[in-house]
């Protein structure tokens, strides 16, 4: 599934993605590469950019850019 | 005198690891700020003396990685490769290493003598994370230093380490490290090839060189293409890309940063504990209350609306007294050299002038007080979060939201707070549509005008309209240029959202200095020097026919009025000053009212007036508006001022009822004119301070003269439509 079909408090893990020039660029070195595990802590009140948590902080980014990512959901905890 | 030896350190991290605030703490007040040549990024530089030596530091811009896109990362490895420091100081937050180290790693790959600071110290110890120093130190090959920038603590030992490293008495084995099978033998292979050209060879580490490469980066790319042994390094490159595309659907560049990110996952497992429980941070809690869905956009707005009353309202106090500084330092020299050419020199051009300038500074001081906070909390990240998603429908980033509010207030503030935006594009438009954010000096226009031509009842909702009418004209500019001029070039909004912190209060006042400071040294001159050129433009040539008729004219009055006192000398004494002597007074005034007004229409302004009124009987003004556009440049205020002096009102009565009668009596005027004029001036170019400051911060001449060319288009055409559709309904 695309990452910006998740909800809120979803525990996902990135399978690939296709972004490439600068997008891409800044995926990789926030750390968004393959095998990476992350979790959906909230949607901005406008409902994009969306929050995510990876590696120990936090990463916002808009719905345009997370639709090249695909994901596995592994999880959910309502508490985020 | 005692001999220093010198030893260059360059400090690198993430943003918000608390490199600055360590740089700070460093260098104290040894600090030189500048620019990075050819870009709007500070260039921050200091230096201390320890133990017999004399360390230079420069901060390098805050970067999560070294690739070519954003003008920081270009810099750094620019910096790192062409100076070469002797010493590089990788700051990391301790807290969050993980992804800190992905720098790290890149650092490695151009194999310079480096010590790592391990910041915020602190926070590693009061999360229970525990760290093998000794294991992590030789798996990056580099010295780890704990340390805690807004404790200063560590800082000796940072400093020993420098000084050892760079003496060679302390020294690790620089690790490198290896990518996954394939890839290795590539860099390999295209390393053997780098090496046949010795000057490459040289300039660049080839093992990075041939990383780069392979990643596909531009700017290496450029370097490499100017070298006769491209054509062999372009033949491997192909090769291998192709490869990678066909056999596994990806790219060297994605398997180089994932095996980056493994060997970092690798190093992480093996050297740090974390606790097992992990506790919800601060920064949780509060980010649930401050951007939650329902009650994220109320506080933004509400924090917004607190920033423009701080910085407008509260820096309404401080203007006062300069103002009245400054007409006080006006009347004093005008006592003392007595009415002339020489006091209208000193009092309306250069005290005006300097006056012009200052008055800006405690808006300035204000607002960058405010958002350096905010920054320095992390706050601004989350305002750009909330916000994003309505100025990403006009191709604008969250972060261009401060600076179009701020616009609301003063465009001369409002354009230095663009230089939040990294990407040149979103600066450069969020820049050009900020004047049509109606500032504060536009308002006596609005009032004149409005106070003149329209009923009392309307007169909130036509300036209402004026306000939405410029904020639509910038949504649709920023949605044209976006388009048209800056096609396709965004930045992406992959944004940390950093823990919350409180900022030192040195740190904020360093950022709120700094920009004051530049303010001053930059805009300052230019803004002085224009305002004399307008001071003179409005006063020379100098008409002695003018003055040869004024002088007359005054000399009958008085003769008359001498005359009279003579005559009524006796009631004089009885009823103090009489009704005649005030009349006498007013009576010369207008004399003076009436030679201010043909000079000035005899004036270059003047001149100028009249030399555009064929381009602007369009739009519905006649030469007397054309005066007051053109002083207008100055400052919009002084449009009303102007226009009083050409009514021979006199030019002190901003927004005056009498001016507002001789408006409306005036048969050239009317309603059509007066819904023109007040959108020329709501959009056409902003005060010159407001320009000389697009121009420093925009950085090219190009910019500027799009920027001109295209708020004064946008204005005539504007004006041209609203003032033939009034015209229709009028009549």
């Amino acid at each position: 599934m695309k990452m910006t079909e998740l909800k809120a408090g979803d525990k996902a893990e990135i399978i690939s993605f296709k972004a490439r020039g600068e997008i891409g660029a800044r995926l990789i070195s926030m750390g968004l590469v393959k095998g990476t595990r992350f979790k959906l802590i909230r949607k901005a009140p406008l409902g994009d950019p969306i929050e995510i948590m990876l590696r120990g902080f936090f990463l916002s980014l808009r719905l345009s850019e997370a639709e090249n990512i695909l994901v596995e959901k592994i999880g959910h905890s309502h508490s985020s | 005198m005692k001999e220093y030896k010198e030893i260059s350190v360059a400090l690198t991290g993430n943003p918000n690891s608390g490199k600055t605030s360590l740089f700070n703490g460093l260098v104290g007040r040894y600090l030189k700020v500048g620019n990075w040549a050819g870009v709007t990024i500070e260039k921050y530089e200091g230096f201390l003396k320890y133990k017999g030596y004399k360390i230079k530091f420069v901060d390098l811009p805050g970067t999560y990685s070294l690739t070519a896109y954003s003008p920081e990362e270009v810099i750094t490895r620019n910096y790192i490769i062409e100076e070469k420091p002797d010493i590089i100081v990788n700051v990391l937050d301790g807290a969050n290493l993980e992804r800190n180290l992905y720098l790290t790693t890149q650092l490695m790959e151009l194999e310079v003598n480096s010590v790592i600071a391990l910041n915020m110290y602190d926070e590693v110890k009061a999360q229970k994370i525990e760290i093998d120093f000794k294991q992590l130190e030789k798996l990056l090959g580099s010295h780890i230093v704990p340390t805690n920038s807004i404790k200063k603590e560590g800082f000796k030992s940072l400093l020993n380490h420098i000084i050892r490293v760079h003496s060679g008495s302390l020294t690790v084995a620089k690790n490198k490290l290896f990518f996954s099978g394939e890839v290795e033998k590539n860099i390999e292979r295209l390393t053997d090839i780098i090496k046949c050209d010795q000057n490459l060879a040289n300039k660049y580490h080839p093992r990075w060189l041939a990383i780069k490469l392979l990643e596909s980066d531009q700017l290496t790319y450029a370097a490499a293409k100017e070298r006769v042994i491209w054509l062999n390094i372009e033949k491997e490159l192909l090769d291998i890309i192709g490869k990678y595309n066909d056999l596994f659907d990806s790219s060297p560049a994605i398997i180089i940063a994932e095996d980056r990110h493994s060997f970092i996952r690798g190093a992480v497992k093996e050297t740090v504990q974390y606790p097992s429980e992990i506790k919800k941070t601060l920064t949780d809690h509060i980010d649930s209350v401050l951007i939650n869905r329902v009650l994220g956009l109320p506080i933004f707005l509400c924090l917004m609306w607190l920033i423009f009353q701080f910085t407008f309202k509260l820096g309404e106090i401080p203007m006062f007294w300069i103002e009245s500084f400054f007409s006080f330092l006006g009347k004093t020299v005008t006592n003392i050299v007595g009415q002339g050419l020489l006091q209208s020199v000193m009092v309306d051009g250069i005290i005006a002038g300097v006056g012009g300038v200052l008055v800006f500074l405690p808006n300035i001081l204000l607002l960058f007080l405010a958002l350096a906070f905010l920054e320095g909390t992390g706050y601004m990240a989350r305002a750009a979060f909330v916000v994003d998603k309505v100025l990403h429908k006009v191709g604008l980033h969250g972060k261009s939201f401060i600076p179009m509010i701020t616009g609301f207030g003063c465009s001369v503030p409002a354009f230095m707070s663009c230089r939040t935006l990294k990407n040149r594009a979103d600066r450069i438009t969020t820049m050009m549509i900020i004047p049509f954010m109606s500032c504060g000096a536009k308002l006596p226009v609005y009032i004149l005008l409005i106070g003149a031509f329209f009923p009392i009842a309307y007169a909130g909702n036509i300036l209402f309209a004026v306000y939405l009418f410029g904020i639509i004209v910038a949504i649709l500019s920023a949605k044209f240029l976006k388009t048209v001029v800056f096609k396709g070039e965004s930045e992406p909004f992959v944004m940390e959202l950093p823990p919350y912190r409180m900022p030192t209060i040195k740190a904020v006042f360093i950022q709120m200095w700094i920009k004051a400071y530049m303010y001053i040294k930059k805009a300052g001159t230019i803004v002085l020097l224009a305002s004399v050129i307008i001071w003179a433009a409005c006063n020379f040539p100098v008409n002695r026919e003018i003055n040869k008729i004024h002088a007359e004219r005054t000399h009958i009055v008085q003769y008359n009025q001498m005359l009279n006192d003579a005559q009524k000398e006796k009631q004089f004494i009885e009823f103090g000053r009489s009704d005649a002597h005030s009349a006498y007074y007013d009576t010369l005034q207008s004399l003076e009212n009436i030679r201010l007004s043909k000079q000035l229409e005899y004036s270059f302004a003047g001149k100028t007036g009249k030399f555009i009124e064929p381009f602007i009987r369009p739009i519905g003004f006649d030469w007397r508006i054309g005066i007051s556009l053109v002083a207008g440049l100055a400052a919009k205020e002084i449009v009303v001022a102007t226009m009083g002096t050409i009514y021979s009102l006199g030019a002190n009565d901003e927004g005056s009822s009498d001016l507002a009668d001789k408006l409306r009596k005036d048969k050239k005027y009317d309603i059509a004119t007066a819904l023109s004029l007040m959108i020329f001036v709501l959009l056409y170019v902003p005060c010159l301070a407001a320009t000389a400051v697009f121009h420093k911060e925009a950085g090219a001449w190009k910019w500027t003269g799009i920027y001109i060319s295209y708020s004064i288009t946008v204005a005539w055409v504007l004006s041209f439509a609203i003032y033939h559709i009034s015209k229709l309904f009028s009549v």
